[in-house]
């Protein structure tokens, strides 16, 4: 048994990111790449209801309350009814003569109310997208990042029935009708991913039997499952050059209508693939006043097939060295300890800068892996999300927060 | 000017007062009249510029189709192959916004403009900068809710609504409700202008309040280099009937319709400046005269006459430079009274743009200013050099001057000969433009003025054996004082008589277009019942009628038959000429007229761009017997019209859009269908008043086979025979829903509000009219001033020789009453010349429709009335003074 890790603390936060995004984008426009932001909202809407989605319960939306039965590849579809899911697809990626690319993909899909009055309008929308991409050319040393919204109407975003696939604008994920194969396939502005993703083990349901628990609090909680490893094919188009690519995969799936506790302020999550074939995931909750949120967790699942749920505490996170974004002013931590279950690794990321300057600010990139497992030694890569560090930027200032000096 | 030249100068002026006042408010009433008509203009046009401009944001292009909106699935497919491209749907169109339960609350017409938030961002940053919402309102609310909205905080104070509040919308005929969730409040100035009448609301909110929940009005685009290869590709891939644009492009093309309508007014106000200057001339050639002694004097003790010029053109500078100043004060508050009037008129021919502040354009004062000065000093030209011939010593009399004076006659008629024959071939040599014709007309005026003196001194001739027969010895004496006099009374007859003209040809144009109107619409509105949506345009109907209200009408008990209308907007593909009403050709050479010959050119990328000259207005129409029998064609017969005009691909068109076009009878023209473009023979000219761009009528058939469209804008009833007609039209109000709204008239109650509007077009051309009256008024006034102080002398002798005052009286009332007779007989024959100018040159090269002239014995006169009246009450005040002066003071010089 494990505990859930991003989907506590993750879920509400970013049901909120989706929501308040294009609001903010379209409040409080600005030059890409410039500073954070202000608008309207800062007057109408605060900070803290933009970043806690207001709470779960008498709003109409289905609660995440109890254990369900997760059936596939149906539920690799959407989910009516919950306020906010998402499918999150990162990977490290090599082509044959050895150049390295990390990449993210994530579409977002908020509902904008419980449901929707009959409407005849063909741009009438009960639900918002949001999708981020990124490339990262660890070789090249550049990081590419890109945004975009959408309403799931008129065909410019959605899912199938039957979650076949989804897309917004051109952006688009498509699996085959086993849901054991993922086509991926994104590009802006000369950057571009077409991958192919093959699942080779059954996902992982994560928390307890994929609910994930956030606090305390009734229905704060969501259904969070992963498929931790997919081999990957296809190209990276980048710098002008066509790559033909290979690596693996990682899809973090969660529907959810719960929020986040006030105390709540951000997270540091890690999706690891080692190359003994484990993947570990894990996540750590950080807390307004700097401390640890007894809610963390996260699992091991093993090559045979086998998943370990780390609970709080099973896990010791420690930071060795912080980061400072040039454009935002924001410290990240940069380079980590693991310790504990026979672990013992040392993450570093594959480049400093994978800061995201979009509408919302948080860094998410490629990392390395060394250290050892059961006292053997272990490398790996993987990906690591860190966020709540630069909230003052986009969302409007939020107090307490965890910086480094 | 040395100080001793200034002193005199201003002791003259001191001695004057009245004179000088008179001058300098005639300057300022013509300077006022310019600038107000400019001022307003300037700012209704401003108004719709802001506000397009605001909407439009950092768009630099959009995508339109030529039937007037786009399938809404386009966006999708427009987004996917274009990501590069920052692209926002919009869906926008004009409504009668209402608030309150009261029938009869406040009401206003708004802007609804329907927005994606998520397709923003990039193109109109001020929207969401300028949004207000109470904290209840959760930030989805806007797409989430139907039937919400943001309205500008301008128009929530208008209809005193507030955030919270509820809205009764009228689209096309549907009343819809909406809430507003919060108020847009605008910046300052501009921003706010342009955001004073819209209710922002959700791109699908806005499409079930227009009742096109599957379409777009357009898609807005920023490309960012116009040689972008996404701007031509993006141009390739768009489906038949539609098209990419450029904003700047729409915007601009919007504003030449309004050009001529707005040239039209200038001309007319520049007649009020040219009385203007008649009286400046008069009151300086008054003040030469004065000062003839002093100047003698002056020269003797060797003032140059240089120094003299500079003396007399100092003083006009001085009065212009008053009169000016006061002028552009008294425009700018003219301004503010015409621009109702101008708006409103745009409002019922062009588009709906509602504006309420006045903008002061500094540009625009500076040229009124100049324009006054200027005139003032052109006027003074004359007098000033008068003076410089004061030869040293010879203290002249008035006499001196008048003969000399009349020595020039000869030389003013052939000056006036002159502009007469260069008018005459303005006015007959063919263009296209409007500039042409209105030097013409300047050149026409101009040349009456300078045969005035002719004129005037043989009717005055000709009247003293006529007055001496009925009034005696003093009625011979006025005649002949206007004859010995001429150097002032010809100035004064002749501004009363440009005055006085300038209302007779204003009047009989008005009334001609207007009968020739009338009777346009008896054939016109053969039907017995019109029904539509309403439209908040006048001139082009495009609102749609609910099919099934429309089956509804039409099958109605009572109703024996019944036509369509259906109007719309499409492109004229070729012949590719542009309209040319406005213009600045003047002369023969009119490019316009060559076709190919594209005035527009925008960037490289000319391929992609279509020019929004080319839009066009069209209807499809269905036709019975009756409704055939109403057409008016002018260059065929309708009997070889009509059975091509069902099968084949033809159409007709009306007369502006011929004369706009140049196309005519047998030729083709190519628009833009929902299946690319296509060719349609033009099978005849029909005349119509509804639109000065002109219109082309396609049969439904035809219609049906080239656009997609099935709507229909309005529908004609023919009632059974010997039905009330009033009572058919109770009866279809009842069968109307209730949530709709179609405009039920009998034929009787459309031809009243057809030439309501009619008249609320004219009614800025009304208060120029009376305007023009006012400075006429004041001119007579002024130079008849002049005129009888400066004979105190002559009456002084009269008085010796024991005339008594009631005599003195009569004389001088005699005479001015005289004055304005001649001017009203002079000014009748030039009123008849301008209004044939302006009905059959003017009007119909810039709107193309022809008038039918016809002149009112009436009008004329009561413009003789005018006229005499006017002298009369000026030389009220002159016949009482001089009545009083004693006879030894008036004489004490001699």
């Amino acid at each position: 048994m494990n505990m859930n890790r991003r989907g506590v603390l993750a879920l509400p936060w970013l049901a909120a990111l989706c929501t308040a995004l294009p609001v903010v984008l379209w409040l409080a426009p600005r030059e890409r790449r410039a500073e954070a932001p202000r608008g309207v909202l800062a007057d109408h809407w605060d900070a803290p209801t933009v970043l806690r989605a207001e709470g779960a319960g008498e709003d109409g939306f289905l609660k995440v309350e109890a254990p369900r039965e997760f059936s596939f590849p149906e539920d690799h579809g959407a989910h009516d009814g919950f306020r906010v899911e998402w499918w999150y697809f990162t990977g490290n990626l090599e082509s044959p003569e050895g150049r390295r690319f990390g990449y993210q993909l994530t579409f977002f899909r908020s509902a904008l109310g419980p449901g929707m009055p009959q409407r005849s309008g063909s741009f009438a929308a009960n639900h918002a997208w949001m999708a981020h991409f990124t490339v990262s050319d660890v070789s090249g040393g550049l990081f590419h990042d890109f945004e975009r919204f959408g309403r799931e109407a008129a065909d410019l975003a959605g899912v199938t029935p039957g979650a076949r696939r989804l897309w917004l604008k051109d952006w688009s994920c498509e699996f085959d009708a086993a849901g054991e194969q993922v086509q991926l396939s994104a590009g802006e502005a000369g950057v571009e991913i077409r991958l192919r993703l093959t699942a080779h083990r059954p996902p992982v349901l994560q928390g307890d039997g994929g609910l994930s628990r956030k606090n305390a609090g009734v229905g704060n909680a969501s259904y969070y499952y992963s498929v931790p490893r997919l081999s990957t094919e296809g190209t990276v188009v980048q710098g002008g050059r066509r790559f033909q690519v290979s690596g693996d995969s990682w899809l973090d799936r969660e529907w959810s209508s719960g929020g986040l506790a006030p105390e709540q302020v951000g997270w540091d999550w890690f999706a690891l693939q080692l190359d003994d074939g484990s993947d570990l995931m894990w996540y750590c909750l950080r807390r307004a006043d700097g401390t640890t949120d007894p809610f963390n967790g996260g699992s091991l699942a093993l090559g045979d097939g086998s998943v370990r749920r780390l609970s709080a505490g099973e896990l010791t996170l420690e930071v060795d060295e912080h980061w400072l974004s040039p454009r935002s002013q924001v410290h990240y931590p940069s380079r980590w300890r693991l310790r504990g279950q026979g672990l013992e690794l040392l993450v570093t990321p594959a480049l400093a800068d994978q800061e995201l300057a979009g509408t919302f600010r948080y860094w998410e990139g490629a990392v390395d892996v060394r250290g050892s497992r059961d006292g053997r030694s272990v490398g790996g890569r993987g990906y690591v999300e860190l966020v709540g560090y630069a909230l003052d930027g986009a969302t409007g200032s939020v107090r307490g927060l965890t910086r480094k000096p | 000017m040395s100080a001793f030249t200034a002193l005199a100068s201003l002791r003259a002026v001191l001695r004057h007062p009245w004179q000088i006042a008179l001058s300098i408010l005639g300057i300022a009433l013509g300077v006022a009249v310019v600038v107000g008509i400019d001022l307003a203009a300037a700012s209704s046009l401003r108004g719709f510029r802001m506000a397009g401009e605001a909407l439009g944001g950092r768009a630099t292009h959009a995508v339109r189709a030529a039937s007037g909106d786009l399938p809404a699935e386009l966006f999708a497919r427009l987004e996917r192959a274009f990501p590069a491209l920052s692209m926002a749907p919009v869906v926008e169109f004009p409504a009668l916004i209402e608030h309150g339960p009261a029938a009869d609350g406040p009401r206003a017409t708004a802007t609804v403009f329907g927005i994606d938030v998520f397709s923003e961002g990039r193109l109109r940053p001020w929207l969401g900068e300028a949004v207000r919402a109470p904290g209840s309102v959760t930030r989805w609310e806007l797409v989430h809710a139907p039937g919400t909205g943001y309205l500008s905080a301008d128009l929530a104070r208008r209809l005193g609504c507030e955030a919270g509040g509820t809205l009764t919308l009228r689209v096309e005929g549907r009343r819809s409700q909406v809430r507003v969730l919060g108020l847009i409040e605008g910046g300052d100035g501009d921003a706010r202008t342009a955001l004073a009448d819209l209710l922002v609301v959700d791109v699908a909110t806005a499409q079930e309040l227009s009742a096109r929940p599957e379409r777009l009005t357009r898609i807005d685009l920023r490309i960012e280099d116009e040689r972008d290869a996404q701007a031509a590709l993006l141009a390739q891939a768009l489906p038949p009937g539609v098209s990419l644009e450029t904003a700047a492009l729409r915007r601009g093309g919007l504003e030449r319709l309004t050009e001529a309508f707005q040239l039209n007014l200038r001309a007319l106000s520049m007649l009020a400046l040219l009385v203007g200057v008649f009286l400046v001339y008069n009151t300086m050639t008054f003040s030469v005269v004065q000062r003839r002694p002093l100047i003698a004097g002056l020269r003797t003790l060797g003032v140059t006459r240089g120094e003299i010029f500079r003396v007399v053109a100092g003083e006009a500078l001085w009065l212009g430079v008053l009169g000016t100043a006061l002028g552009l004060v008294l425009g700018t508050q003219l301004a503010g009274v015409l621009l109702g009037l101008v708006t409103r008129t745009m409002n019922d021919l062009y588009f709906v743009v509602t504006v309420r502040e006045l903008h002061v354009d500094w540009a625009l004062l500076g040229r009124g200013a100049a324009l006054g000065i200027g005139a003032t000093l052109a006027g003074a030209v004359a007098p000033a050099l008068e003076a410089t011939r004061e030869r040293p010593r010879l203290a002249l009399n008035a006499s001196t001057l008048e003969s000399g004076w009349r020595a020039w006659l000869s030389r003013l008629c052939w000056l006036g000969g002159l502009s007469l024959a260069l008018s005459a071939a303005l006015l007959l040599v063919p263009s296209r433009g409007i500039v042409q014709p209105f030097l013409g007309l300047l050149f026409l005026v101009l040349g009456a003025g300078l045969l005035t003196p002719l004129c005037a001194s043989g009717l005055a001739r000709a009247a003293a054996p006529l007055l001496g027969g009925t009034l005696g010895m003093f009625g011979r004496h006025a005649a002949r004082g206007i004859h010995a006099h001429l150097s002032r009374t010809a100035v004064a007859i002749a501004a009363l008589a440009v005055a006085i003209s300038a209302t007779i040809g204003m009047g009989v144009m008005i009334s001609s277009f207007r009968s020739t109107f009338v009777r346009w619409l008896e054939l016109a509105i053969e039907a017995d019942v019109y029904c539509s949506a309403p439209t908040l345009v006048s001139s082009h109907n495009e609102s749609t009628l609910d099919p099934e209200t429309l089956d509804r009408l039409r099958f109605a008990p009572g109703v024996e038959d019944w036509t369509s209308y259906r109007g719309f907007e499409t492109r004229l593909v070729s012949p590719g000429d542009p309209p040319a009403p406005i213009g600045g050709q003047v002369g023969g050479q009119d490019a316009a007229q060559v076709p190919g010959s594209t005035g527009e050119t925008e960037g490289a990328g000319g391929a992609v761009l279509t020019r929004e000259e080319q839009r066009i207005h069209g209807a499809a129409i269905t036709l019975n017997e009756r409704r055939r029998n109403s057409f008016d064609f002018l260059d065929a017969e309708g009997d070889e019209i009509w059975p091509r005009f069902e099968t084949e691909d033809a159409l007709i068109v009306s007369e502006a859009f011929a004369h706009h076009r140049g196309v005519h009878r047998d030729g083709r023209i190519e628009l833009e269908t929902d299946r690319g473009p296509r060719n349609f023979q033009v099978l005849g000219t029909f005349r119509d008043f509804t639109s000065d761009s002109g219109v082309v009528l396609l049969s439904r058939g035809t219609y049906e086979r080239n656009f997609d469209d099935r709507g229909v804008t309005s529908v004609e009833l023919f009632a059974a025979p010997g039905a009330s007609v009033d009572r058919l039209v109770e009866e279809l109000r009842a069968v109307v829903p209730a949530d709709q709204l179609v405009l039920i008239r009998s034929n009787r109650a459309l031809r009243e509000s057809s030439i309501a509007v009619f008249d609320r077009t004219f009614a800025i051309t009304g208060v120029l009219r009376l305007l023009a009256t006012l400075v006429a008024f004041v001119g007579t006034l002024s130079a008849l001033l002049s005129l009888e102080m400066e004979r105190a002398r002559e009456i002084g002798v009269l008085r010796a020789q024991g005339v008594t005052p009631a005599e003195v009286r009569r004389l001088v009332v005699t005479e001015t009453g005289l004055v304005g007779l001649i001017a009203g007989l002079i000014a009748i024959p030039l009123g008849v010349a301008i209004a044939l100018v302006l009905a059959l040159v003017i009007n119909k090269r810039s709107f193309g429709w022809s008038v039918d002239l016809e002149f009112d014995l009436g009008l004329f006169l009561s413009a003789l009335g005018l006229a005499c009246t006017a002298a009369l009450l000026a030389g009220l005040v002159p016949a009482w003074r001089m009545s009083r002066t004693p006879p030894a003071l008036a004489l004490r010089g001699e």
